[in-house]
Formats: structure tokens, sequence, C-alpha cells
């Protein structure tokens, strides 16, 4: 028996309320509105809130990233029922599962970092600590920002992982919350490793005099030319995106063609992995052809830091035409062979992420409030655009795309005998 | 779709990584880059030379409490927020100036032509008008500005540190020319016309009525022999930007630099330098703010530049300023060339140049 694990998300039946493409563009619209107004809310330099500082604010829109994540894909929206998943009206739905979302956000950073891991285990994981032992609020609050939004950035690569491409294997059989609880803590326990093996060691030159004897030396200095964690969190972004082309662009093909577990889900992770690793060499050679090779101390520009950073940036803003091809126009093309309909949506997706690229430098400053220039020391362009994706997910997970699409009735779906099964 | 046997994938797997790795190896080889990257440029460009140049630190305090200036910062939104927009905290601070946490960042320069003449400007003009007035008086720029002896007045940039305080060279001498870098904001040019910023304490009573340039980035703008400015377009924080340095070409000595800030960075600087300068290639001294950790904060980044900086065969180094101590002792620690200060009006620590001490190249 095929052990296939039912997603609410890949059962349930959306049913478009208007024509295409005027309710791609009625719902992407507004999803970017309200995109506006929140970054405008919370983070803006110019606004109320301005979380923007800019690492404070960055470390919640990760962190509402990976947690959207654990809700919809590992914990299959555990505590909430299918029944409520299918009965309450969208925008309910989508306010209490959005409080939920924040709630999580909220433990993690205030209870789990910054009150016990920061204050039992590493300090720069905690802003109060650090501020405590004698540093600025301040930088106190960025360094503990950019340590804790770095967890979120590698969970949000490796927790798909196991859903997308493994299927949850081993633990496919196991019913919910056990599932969901294996399945994050195996994720969660990873990206702890992974974290202290790639951004542990940044803390190591961070502090005067370097903390040699707590953390190791950057041991990527050699062949990076940097001793900046930027360089992992580069090839990691470009790690993330990946293996969400694969999800929603290539729609797991061609792994999905295999079989068997966990072969099918090993291919996936090192084709997801030399994929991306492709992709971070083409954005630092692209970034030399256009000003030129980096210099190791340089700043700005020529920092080799920034140009890894700059890799993940211009990797994660492929995501941004990805999801809204999937998201709000049905992922076309779907009529041809696998493979021609990827390739085309590679192409709609390569062309469209340059013009987003062009727009976003010209116009981000009156926008968004930030400042002019590719390279600024303290502006990361990942975090307005992942907060788009923030609530793009938000839209489409917790809220059924509505006002464009709805919930196909109760009563189809009853039609579906293994999602019964699922729910017994 | 069919199902795919287990050598098909094996084979598909195989193939797969082959391609990948030829395809990431492909990318990041050094045929690949000969190929398409064009070969660094040798500086042309002739600015003519000069016999010495002599660098007197005016102020390079330019906030007395860091935690307050950063607590300001913070309580503002960050680092991206608009300067004009912050209310700096100007009362009650005790390492301050008279309870005013500003300070400034001022220097006056002094260059002897090959012939013998000495001609004297004036880069920056610190922020807290009273400090400032304070440290011209010290130095008795303000005789000279109300003489003509400074000819002009150069903005490094529109940092609150080094050109809030300008009402303090125009009461001395409101018709002196101006040289500000491309990227200045409409409040920076109201200041000077003599307007009024309460929200984050800023006045000028001294409208500007002399000449006022605006210096483009993308080439070098010659002042006198062997003396030019070259200005570059960076987005810095609190919303500014744009910063102009001094480059100097000393007969017999090479390349001198002078820097306001070096929010551009002073390794890109000095790259910069040597793609552009006739004998750029030579880089003497370096005088002037370093924009390391001007707040004592840290990145790895930092380090990077420290372990870079002794490539650059630069035999004096009169850093300061947004320098930070950190930085300047890690600098020491790597044997580089830092000139020490004398610690001296209200100057912390003489591990480099500080208020009222020179140097000469
Ligand atoms: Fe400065
Ligand atoms: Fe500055």
């Amino acid at each position: 028996m095929n052990h296939k694990d039912y997603l609410w998300l890949e059962t349930r039946d959306l049913q478009p309320r208007m024509k295409q493409p005027i309710q791609g563009f009625i719902n992407f619209l507004l999803v970017t509105a309200l995109f506006l107004i929140v970054w405008w809310i919370c983070m803006d330099p110019r606004g109320i809130l301005r979380w923007y500082t800019p690492q404070y604010g960055y470390m919640y829109i990760r962190w509402i990233l990976i947690a959207s994540i654990w809700q919809a894909y590992i914990f299959n929206f555990w505590p909430f029922s299918y029944k409520f998943m299918e009965t309450r009206h969208p925008l309910i739905k989508g306010i209490i599962l959005i409080t939920v979302n924040l709630g999580i956000v909220g433990f993690m950073v205030w209870i789990f970092y910054y009150s016990i891991i920061g204050r039992l285990s590493i300090p720069y994981l905690s802003a109060p600590v650090l501020t405590e032992l004698g540093m600025s609020s301040f930088f106190a609050r960025e360094y503990s920002s950019l340590a804790i939004l770095m967890m979120a950035a590698i969970a949000s690569w490796l927790s798909p992982i196991w859903p997308v491409c493994f299927e949850n294997h081993p633990w496919h059989g196991m019913k919910q919350p056990a599932r969901g609880f294996t399945v994050w803590a195996w994720t969660f326990l990873l990206t702890t490793y992974i974290f202290l093996c790639l951004m542990h060691p940044h803390y190591h030159v961070l502090f005067y005099p370097w903390q040699e004897f707590a953390a190791a030396f950057p041991w990527w200095y050699k062949f990076a030319h940097t001793l900046s964690g930027n360089f992992n969190v580069g090839w990691v972004m470009c790690g993330t995106i990946s293996i969400w082309l694969l999800e929603l662009t290539f729609e797991r093909y061609p792994f999905c063609l295999i079989k068997k577990q966990p072969l099918r889900g090993i291919a996936g992770f090192f084709g997801v992995l030399v994929f991306a690793l492709v992709m971070f060499a083409t954005f630092n050679l692209l970034q030399d052809i256009s000003w030129g090779v980096a210099v190791e101390g340089a700043k700005r520009l020529y920092a080799p830091d920034w140009r890894y950073l700059h890799s993940g940036e211009l990797a994660c803003m492929i995501l941004v035409p990805a999801m809204v091809l999937n998201f709000y126009f049905d992922n076309w093309p779907k009529k041809y062979a696998p493979s021609i309909n990827i390739a085309i949506r590679c192409l709609i997706i390569l062309v469209t992420t340059g013009i987003l690229h062009y727009l976003y430098y010209k116009f981000s400053p009156p926008i968004l409030g930030t400042q002019p220039g590719y390279s600024h020391p303290q502006q990361f362009p990942m975090a307005p655009v992942i907060l788009w994706i923030n609530i793009m997910l938000y839209h489409n997970w917790f809220m059924d795309l509505y006002p464009g699409k709805k919930l196909a009735s109760r009563e189809e779906y009853l039609l579906n005998p293994s999602i019964v099964a699922e729910k017994v | 779709m069919s199902d795919l046997s287990r050598r098909d994938f094996l084979k598909g797997l195989a193939v797969g990584g082959t391609v990948g790795y030829f395809a990431m190896a492909g990318v990041s080889s050094t045929v690949m880059k000969n190929t398409f990257i064009p070969p660094a440029k040798v500086g042309t460009e002739d600015i003519g030379e000069c016999k010495s140049v002599s660098v007197k630190v005016i102020s390079e305090t330019s906030w007395f409490n860091n935690p307050l200036l950063l607590e300001d910062i913070k309580k503002a939104g960050g680092l991206l927020v608009n300067q004009y927009e912050i209310p700096w905290t100007n009362t009650g601070v005790e390492e301050g100036w008279k309870g005013d946490n500003a300070g400034g960042y001022a220097t006056l320069i002094e260059v002897e032509q090959l012939d013998g003449s000495k001609r004297k400007f004036l880069l920056d003009t610190g922020w807290n008008v009273d400090w400032t007035d304070e440290c011209f008086k010290r130095e008795g720029l303000d005789k000279m500005l109300a003489n003509g002896e400074i000819e002009f007045l150069i903005i490094s940039h529109e940092h609150f540190d080094h050109y809030w305080g300008i009402e303090s060279t125009l009461k001395h001498r409101p018709d002196i020319p101006i040289i500000v870098p491309k990227g200045f904001y409409p409040e920076g040019f109201e200041l000077l016309k003599g307007a009024e910023f309460p929200k984050c304490h800023l006045s000028n009573k001294v409208p500007h009525t002399g000449p006022l340039e605006v210096r483009e980035s993308g080439k070098v703008h010659k002042i006198m022999p062997g003396v030019a400015s070259i200005t570059f377009d960076v987005p810095i924080i609190t919303r500014v930007f744009g910063e102009e340095v001094l480059v100097f070409n000393v007969k017999d000595k090479g390349i001198g630099i002078v820097t306001g800030c070096c929010h551009m960075g002073i390794i890109s600087l000095m790259e910069h330098v040597k793609s552009t300068l006739k004998g750029g290639d030579k880089i003497y001294a370096v005088q002037g703010g370093l924009h390391i950790s001007p707040f004592e904060d840290w990145d790895p980044q930092y380090d990077d530049l420290v372990l870079a900086l002794h490539h650059y065969g630069i035999e004096r180094l009169g850093c300061n300023h947004c320098t930070g101590y950190i930085t300047a002792e890690k600098m020491v620690a790597a044997n580089l060339p830092v000139i020490k200060g004398t610690a001296q009006f209200k100057s912390k620590r003489d591990i480099y140049l500080g208020n009222g001490d020179s140097m000469t190249f």
C-alpha cells in the first residue's frame, strides 16, 4: 500500500469564484496591498512601530515564515480539526490561525530563546541577557535577533524537506499530533545542529576578544574569503528557495517519479542541495560579472560576504513570482507534459524575477522607506520580500485564497474515501 | 507517469550529480571568470603633486556617551530612521559638553604646494555648535575663517556629526564657498539657508551667502595641484546618501587619503584610488574616520578588513572618530602603523589621533 500522507493543503478543493486571470489579479493585488499596510505599520522606518531596525523586525518576519510551515506542513493544522478547516469562514479561520501563528513566534522568541536557551545556554540568543552582560541594548537586540532569525532561516530550508521530499517517512503512518511532534522534533534537532556548524562560528569573531574556546573558527574563511556567516546565509537561502521551487513550480517533479521511500527523500534532499549550490555559484558569478570580483576586506558592493548574502537575496526574489504563479494563476500552464509545463513556468519566473529585481531597487525607497542602492550595511531586502511571502502564505494556507477562491462543499469532499479514512 | 526502476533511478542520480557538480565547478571556475570579468584597470588620472599635507584634528569626538546615542537610535526605530527625525539627547549628559551628548567632527587641512606656498581648507564642521565653537577657538579657526585664510569648507557627507554644526563656520564667514557631495537631502540644503528642525534640536541662525557646489560621483574633482576629491554613491545609516573623500598626491611619498567617515569602506576606497589615479598603487597615508565600529559594535566583516589591510602597504594610519576603539586595538595588534594621539580635549584614549592632534605627510 502506498502510504500517502494527505496534507489538508493537498486534499482541499479550491474553486474559483471568478474567471482567470481577473481572479488572480484581484487576489494578488489584495495581498500586496495588505503586505504594504503591514510593512508600514510594523516595519517601515517612517511608519508606526519601526521594527525594521533592521534585525529586530527581520527576526519576526523569519519566524512567521517557519511557524506557518510548521502549522501547515508539519502539524497539518493540528489541533484544528478538518471540520473546522472546512466549515469556518476563511476570514474567521484566518484570524484564528494567524493568532496561533503569532503566538508561536512570540513563544519561540520571548520564551524559548530570550528566557530559556539564551539564559541557560548561549547568551547571544537573548537580547535581555546580552544587555545584562553590559552590551548596549540596541546591539544586544540586533545581535540576538540575527542569531534567532538564522535558526528560522535554517529551519525553513530543512523543515519542508520532510513533508515534501520524504512525505514524512518513516513517520508517515503516525496520527497527529504524534507525527507532527516527531517530524518537528527531528527537523528542529537538525536545524540546531546545522546552526551550530554554520552560524555559531560567526559568533566566534563577533565578540571581542574572539571567543575561541566557545566556538569554532569560521571554517569557511579559507575558501569564502570572509569570516562572516553571510557565506552560509547565501547558500542556505538558495536551498530554501530550491525546496519551495520543487514544491510549487516543479510540483515535486522529477522526484515524484521515484515511488520508494526513503530513496525519493534522499534523492530529493541531494537534488535540492545540488540545485541550490549551482544557483548560489551562478548568482555569485553574475555579481562578479556585473561589478567585478569581490575584494577581501572591502565593504558594500565589493564585500565578499555581502556578495554571498546578495545571492541569497536574489534567490529569495525568485520565490515571489513562483508563489504568485502557483497561488494566484493556478500554476499556468498545466496542459502540456510535466517537463514542458515546468520549462514554461521557469521562463515566466525568471523574466518576472528580473522585472521584480529592477522594480524593487527602483521603488523600494519611496514605498518601503528603505534607502537607495544595492548594498547597504543595515538593509536586508529579504525582510520585505519574506514578509510579502508570509502574507501570501497566510492568504493561501490559512484563508483558502479568499475572496478569489472558495472551498468546495463538504459533500463533495466526503466522497473521497481516503480523506474520510484520514479523518476517523 | 511511469514507475522508475531502481537502476534507472541510480543512473539518473549519477547523471544528475555529475551534471550538478560540473555546473557548479563550471560557474565558479577561473576560466569562466577570466572570460567574462574584465581585468582590473590601472589608474591614469593625474591630479598633479603637492609637497606635503598637514591634517589637524579639530574634533573627532562626535558624541560623548555612546550607549546614550544608541538608545536615541533604538527609540527612534533603528539605524534606517531619518536623522532629522531622531530626538537626540541634548541635556543632562554628564560626560557631554555642557550636558549635551553632541560633539562633532571637523578637520583642518593645510597643503604645502611645490612652490612652498600654503593653502588651508576645512573638512566638515561638527555637530554641536557650542562645542564646535569651542574647538574652533582652541585651534584659532575662528580667526582663520574670519580673515579668509581658510579657502573653503568641504562636507564629507550629510551626517549629523559632520554637518549639523554648520553655524560654527558660517558665523565667522557666511560667504565661505561650500562643497557637498551628491546625495544631500532637501533638509540639508534647507539647513544651509537657515532652517530650524526642532525635533532633532537643530538650527542654523546664519544663512549661507557664498557659492555652493554639489559634486557628482563617478569622477575625480581637482581642487589644487596634488589635491582632489572623489564622491561615492553610498547609502548610509540614518538615511544619508553619498560621501566624498579627499585624495592627495605627495611628491616622493605617494597618495594620501583623508576621509570624514569612509562609509564606502577604506579597502573599497583604496581599490578605487588604485584603479583611477595615476600613482594610485602607492598609498602612503590614510587619515580620518574609517567607519568600522563607530558604536563599538562589531561584524565579522570588520575582521576581514583588519586582516586584509596590511596587503595595501599603508605607511601611516591616522585613524580616529568612527574607526572605533575595538578596531584600533585590533589594528595595533595586527601591526598596522596606527598613529597614537594625546587624549586631550575630551578625546578619551590615546590609541589614535584625538582632538588637537595632527599628522603630516
Ligand atoms: Fe562619522
Ligand atoms: Fe558618517
